[in-house]
């Protein structure tokens, strides 16, 4: 017998939308942020081990791939902080409305970057 | 309660204590990551800092476990793997957090 039931979307032509793009990146983040908070525990035992070993990961933070790793590390936790706010509200039963869901989604994405760069200049104290 | 929702309401209250947590511990670390050695251990090692660090590190990792344990729950189908995938990621989320707390409760100049 000829199996009629509709295929599952594959993700190659699946339509993009700003909830499961937003869903997605949380998941991501998530892990980015356990995985990051693992290397500052890291590094919180470099300092147990003397100025010596610090100072290797001293290097690395002070060149340009470190001040990425930060650059990047803020922007992570800015969307999980958002993104978990925007979860929050939904728990409490409000913004489940399609134009909601839309313009909190666009403020998660643009919020985050905002407060990357915010978090970083106020860190830097040149703001 | 079932399991189920106790779960739920764990990751909602870790979710409402990690949200200024992160937040306060993010901009900190853009101030003092290319700081010199001395500043980064008075930093871990005086309150409120130490406290607030040790509050963030037992949350996130509590958090993540649960998180990762419902992934597990949703692509792990075999009991006994899922079983010992668990048990891991215990024994990872309480070892880790521990050790470092203990090490910076340890710190000093």
């Amino acid at each position: 017998m000829e199996n009629n039931n509709p295929l599952s979307p594959h993700i190659q032509i699946y339509s993009w939308h700003i909830s499961s793009l937003i869903s997605i990146v949380h998941r991501i983040t998530g892990v980015i942020n356990i995985i990051a908070i693992t290397l500052i525990c890291l590094w919180i035992v470099s300092l147990l081990l003397g100025e010596t070993s610090y100072e290797v990961i001293k290097s690395f933070l002070q060149s340009f791939f470190g001040k990425f790793f930060i650059l990047g590390l803020s922007w992570s936790f800015s969307f999980q902080i958002l993104s978990e706010v925007r979860h929050l509200i939904w728990d409490l039963g409000y913004g489940f409305e399609l134009k909601t869901t839309k313009i909190t989604g666009i403020f998660v994405i643009f919020g985050s970057l905002l407060f990357t760069v915010l978090i970083y200049l106020l860190g830097k104290q040149v703001i | 309660m079932n399991t189920v929702t106790k779960k739920w309401l764990f990751l909602k209250f870790s979710s409402i204590v990690l949200i200024p947590l992160m937040g306060w511990f993010i901009f900190k670390l853009a101030s003092i990551f290319d700081k010199d050695y001395v500043e980064v251990v008075i930093f871990f090692s005086t309150q409120p800092s130490k406290f607030l660090v040790s509050l963030l590190l037992v949350f996130s990792f509590f958090y993540s476990a649960l998180s990762i344990s419902e992934i597990f729950e949703d692509y792990i189908h075999d009991e006994k793997i899922k079983n010992v995938a668990n048990k891991l990621l215990f024994i990872f989320a309480i070892t880790i957090p521990l050790v470092t707390i203990l090490i910076i409760f340890n710190l000093s100049i």
